[in-house]
């Protein structure tokens, strides 16, 4: 086995560099709305990247990371607004430049989900299921339940605020001047591909072990001293970190944070385009990601009647499950044998 | 503690309640049905309710069916499209992960509402109720003929399911197949269309459930997702694998909600509690389901699962 | 990043050689106008619940349409573009940057939402693209000009003119009332509270008891049991037309039989038919409310011109839209507005010639605001509909009565 693991690694770092170059260089080809709208693709990547550690490879079925990013964004949001947000005795007033945040998002959201994760010890499947729809559906009212420091149902206004980089002028990073759509870009992938090194890294090692263990069998994985409890919580505070960093990510994005842009559909979402996307393997985390942004796009394209665009969405799904029970990275898996050698499939 | 009590109140809030939570039963109910039986979450079960409510409307306003006519027709063409739904698009991929039937469901709610949007538009419509609105009083509290109808009819369905699956054969090959399947299949039971007949029956009541609650809520597309969500609450609560808890569940869940929402105020020295606020009731009602799922993990009346290794 | 100014320097000096002639013509500096179209954009709630408010794109999209048939506003033909945003201010965000940066629109017209339409209004305003006519009563649209010269008010009475109509009402009709109220818990239902509150300042009528509801809520049965029990005599309705209509339900399942106000939102005949249960209800008869266009569902404007017209460009210019939705009338006013400025604004509009035009409205033949109502701004009086008229529901429909009612802050 282990004269194996070097050819694996390399190529797994040789795809690794060949990303990071179509990703250093796409902006140059494609109009800035575009960059902005890839941008966003970097967001949902990092935040599926996060689910997958908890669903792919831990099996515990999230229907809440919606709930996670929002977490993030309003950490990042309360950390660099000027709306004379308080908590306690403290006003907050662009205290922080909002890059530095996003540590602190992560941080925050981190250890929400450390929280939940412990009473969520408890359930597993189907409950576990439940009770993250639960918290994502809850959330945007407790989120406007405490006005005076997430800014109530009004929520925070971003824009053009000093601690924000940019939004719409352009940014200065080392020596260039960049437009701000491909700054937030580069700004995500940066991001993105720097928390998919560290997930690999993360991955194929003891922990990632563990977390297959606790995947594959609960009570084999007890009784070979894997606590449960430990990895179970683990898992749940790593996944909602990488939802955080994806939340600040998403706010600086948007300039905006109010509890209507954490919907349920968002958690929805994410969960769909991991699965449809294809659990647990990289190249299904992209198309993921680009199903999480393009799709609800691609079905207005069809038709515009209220109601058309979730039924073509809606009927895509299904026919893609059905056709596709290994998501469409499945498809790619038995188009491309290469791929087979690359990716971190769990086994 | 000084707490206000009027008992024509608390009969109120206990009465409406009760006629909430039917809803929130009869719907419970029809999850627990198809989880016993197929083993799957059926999370598209509110949307296939409000389609199958409109169903009705259309075929009362403009078919001109007369109320009870259109009430049995859409019973009818729900169970049809249950079993349609199960064949088709679930039991291909009955034997696929979790999270692969999940996604299917999902897939479903946008069909529906979309459909259900695209056809019938997202305006508010009335939904005529079979009972009078008029309400009787008993002791100070004023209890709506509608309410007791409501339940009346929940509690009507409930007892006629619990007599098919308990005195007719294919009750009983019902329950069968979704016990052991391979045992059933061995003595002749057609588990496939055992598991479509499980889809038809939910759907039937989440019909009922949908028929049900539009006087009250109104018909619009959305109407049964707040709803849905305190159905799952109820299922959880009495335990998913327990038919009686849906129900238990369901008109405690109704009840409790209402007391929570009216009494929950606790003003004392330093202590200020103030649980009434109406944009708690959802929240409260899933951190209940949490609380209990905590103390009792199958639920109030569900069977502990045991694993085997 | 050398490779990329290698490419925009290249694409620069392309746009320029190709802008040469275009410059000797009749054109504009500014995008999203040509001498033959002008392109207006705009976000509304195409899918999710609120899929209902798109009829006010709509029925904007079919005036313009009837507009561009009898050829359009000095030559140009109006091209009206909508994306959905599904009532997310995070997709209000994305849209419209869409719709400015790709699409290149001239305008952001009749955006719906309040939280939607603040959202983007920093954008707009550091780009100086006009903000024109946001879909929302909010206060804050036309109060907040001197922060924002890009963004118009609303179309409509604000939220806090209209609660303050209802207000002074009360004031000088029942002194010594007892309001409950139950609002929706967002800007739009606070403003209407906080207006009522102004308008009943001074006076002996006082707020018994206010209940706040989510959107997200499946009844407001118990809040309307709490506002029963406080024991008022009138009760307030700033809700959206479903929890309207199940207000009015509750209040009469509960024996409730309070003086009741319905905010204009929910207020269409259409909706108080629904909530008086098929005429078995007596809480909707007396209902009060404030109205400023013509309701296509009453009755009384069956032969009226406007609405004929209304029914008419739906029917051509729509097909499939439900006339009876009055958000499709809403359209069409606002439209018609649009279309007013745009003529004003001259042979050649830019930008800021429209949004100076804004400031200076005097437009009082509306065909679809009812005969009175002057749609008018000044340089300090940004609130383009700033009357209404109170009407009372009698036998199944809206009786207008008394003079209109100008707001005066």
């Amino acid at each position: 086995m282990s004269h194996r693991l070097p050819s694996r690694t390399a190529s797994v770092v040789a795809l690794f560099v060949a990303a990071t170059a179509v990703v250093l260089v796409l902006p140059a080809f494609v109009s800035e709305f575009r960059a902005q709208q890839f941008a966003y693709v970097g967001i949902y990547l990092i935040a599926l990247v996060g689910l997958n550690i908890l669903t792919g490879y831990t099996g515990q079925i999230s229907l809440g990371h919606g709930a996670f990013m929002a977490v993030g964004a309003y950490t990042t949001a309360i950390l660099i607004s000027d709306q004379g947000l308080r908590i306690g005795g403290h006003t907050f007033a662009n205290d922080l430049k909002d890059v530095w945040t996003i540590p602190l998002a992560a941080l925050v959201a981190g250890i929400a989900g450390f929280l939940f994760g412990v009473p969520a010890l408890r359930l597993s499947g189907l409950y576990l299921a439940l009770a993250t729809f639960a918290i994502a559906v809850s959330a945007p009212a407790v989120f406007k339940k405490f006005e005076t420091f997430t800014g109530g149902g009004t929520g925070i206004n971003l824009f053009g605020i000093k601690g924000l980089t940019g939004s719409i002028s352009g940014v200065h990073v080392f020596g260039h001047k960049l437009a701000f759509y491909d700054w937030l870009y580069y700004l995500s992938w940066t991001i993105a591909l720097v928390l998919l090194a560290a997930a690999w890294l993360l991955l194929r090692g003891r922990i990632g072990r563990a977390f297959r263990a606790v995947r594959d069998s609960e009570s084999a994985a007890a009784s070979s001293g894997v606590s449960l409890a430990t990895y179970k919580t683990l898992a749940f505070a790593i996944s909602a970190a990488y939802a955080g960093v994806a939340g600040a990510l998403y706010a600086i994005a948007n300039t905006y944070v109010n509890p209507d842009t954490f919907p349920i559909t968002l958690s929805i979402f994410l969960l769909v385009g991991l699965v449809v996307g294809g659990l647990g393997t990289l190249s299904g985390l992209i198309v993921g990601a680009v199903l999480v942004q393009f799709l609800p796009l691609w079905s207005q394209e069809v038709s515009k009647s209220p109601g058309a665009p979730a039924v073509v969405y809606g009927v895509i799904l299904i026919a893609i499950m059905l056709a596709l029970p290994g998501g469409v990275a499945g498809l790619l898996r038995r188009v491309l044998p290469l791929a087979r050698r690359l990716y971190t499939r769990p086994r | 503690m000084p707490v206000a009590f009027a008992f024509s109140e608390l009969g109120q809030q206990v009465v409406s309640g009760l006629a909430s939570g039917a809803v929130y039963a009869a719907l419970a109910l029809a999850l627990v049905i198809i989880y016993r039986s197929t083993g799957v979450i059926n999370f598209a079960q509110g949307e296939m309710a409000m389609f199958a409510t409109y169903i009705a409307w259309t075929l009362d306003v403009n078919h001109g069916f007369p109320f009870w006519g259109a009430f049995f027709a859409t019973l009818a063409i729900s169970f049809l499209g249950g079993v349609v739904i199960q064949r088709a698009v679930i039991a291909p991929i009955q034997g696929a992960s979790v999270l692969t039937i999940v996604i299917v469901t999902i897939g479903l709610i946008l069909v529906l509402n979309g459909l259900a949007t695209w056809i019938w538009t997202g305006e508010v419509r009335a939904f005529d109720s079979p009972f009078p609105t008029r309400t009787v009083d008993i002791g100070g509290v004023a209890i709506s003929l509608q309410d007791v109808g409501t339940l009346g009819v929940v509690l009507g369905f409930v007892v006629a399911l619990w007599a098919f699956f308990r005195f007719t054969k294919l009750g009983l090959a019902l329950r069968a197949s979704a016990l052991n399947p391979e045992a059933s299949r061995l003595v002749g039971v057609r588990v496939g269309w055992m598991l479509a007949l499980g889809w038809g029956l939910a759907a039937m009541l989440g019909a009922v459930a949908g028929m049900l609650a539009a006087p009250t809520v109104f018909l619009d597309p959305q109407m049964m997702q707040a709803i849905l969500l305190y159905a799952f609450a109820a299922a959880v609560l009495g335990g998913i694998d327990s038919p009686v808890g849906a129900i238990v569940g369901g008109l405690l869940l109704g009840v409790g909600l209402n007391l929570i929402g009216t009494y929950a105020k606790l003003d004392l020295w330093f202590i200020h509690i103030d649980l009434t606020a109406a944009e708690l009731r959802l929240p409260l009602a899933l951190l209940l389901i949490l609380a209990v799922l905590l103390v009792r993990p199958a639920g109030l009346l569900g069977k502990p699962e045991v694993k085997r290794v | 990043m050398s490779g990329k100014l290698a490419l925009t320097c290249a694409a620069l000096c392309v746009a320029l050689l190709a802008g040469i002639p275009g410059a000797f013509a009749r054109g504009n500096a500014d995008p999203g106008i040509t001498p033959t179209s002008i392109l207006l954009g705009g976000t509304a709630p195409l899918s999710g619940s609120a899929s209902a408010f798109s009829s006010v794109a709509r029925g904007a999209e079919a005036y313009f349409k009837y507009v561009n048939a009898k050829g359009g506003v000095n030559g140009r033909k109006i091209d009206y573009r909508y994306l959905d945003d599904a009532y997310n201010p995070a997709q209000t965000v994305q849209a419209t940057r869409q719709l400015v940066e790709s699409d290149k629109v001239f305008a952001i017209f009749n955006s719906v939402g309040t939280e939607h339409n603040q959202a983007i209004q920093s954008y707009l305003n550091q780009l100086q693209v006009p903000q024109l006519f946001p879909a929302s009563g909010s206060t804050s649209f036309g109060r907040d000009f001197a922060k924002y010269p890009w963004t118009t008010a609303g179309f409509q009475p604000s939220y806090q003119a209209e609660g303050w109509i209802y207000g002074k009402y009360l004031a000088r009709t029942k002194p010594g009332a007892k309001i409950a109220v139950i609002f929706q818990n967002d800007d739009y239902g606070k403003d209407l509270l906080a207006g009522l509150k102004q308008g009943i300042q001074r006076s002996t009528v006082k707020i018994a008891a206010a209940e706040p509801y989510e959107v997200t809520a499946s009844d407001v049965q118990s809040q309307i049991a709490k506002l029963k029990a406080s024991g008022a005599d009138t009760l307030m309705i700033f809700a959206t037309p479903r929890f309207a209509i199940q207000s009015f339900v509750f209040a009469n399942k509960l024996g409730w039989k309070p003086l009741i106000f319905d905010n204009i939102v929910s207020s269409a005949s259409s909706i108080m038919t629904i909530a008086s249960e098929g005429g078995r209800s007596r809480s909707v008869e007396g209902a009060l409310s404030g109205v400023f266009l013509k309701d296509p569902t009453d009755p009384k404007w069956v032969n009226d011109p406007g609405v004929k017209l209304y029914r008419q460009i739906l029917k051509a210019y729509a097909p499939g839209a439900n006339w009876k939705d009055a958000y499709h009338g809403y359209g069409m006013a606002v439209a018609y507005t649009m279309v007013e400025v745009l003529k004003a604004a001259g042979k050649n509009p830019t930008r800021a010639s429209v949004m100076a035009q804004t400031a200076k409205l005097n437009v009082v033949s509306n065909p679809f605001l009812l005969p009175g109502i002057v749609a008018k701004t000044t340089a300090t009086e940004r609130f383009p509909i700033e009357q209404a008229q109170l009407e009372r529901w009698e036998k199944g429909k809206w009786i207008q009565f008394g003079a209109l009612w100008g707001y005066r802050a």
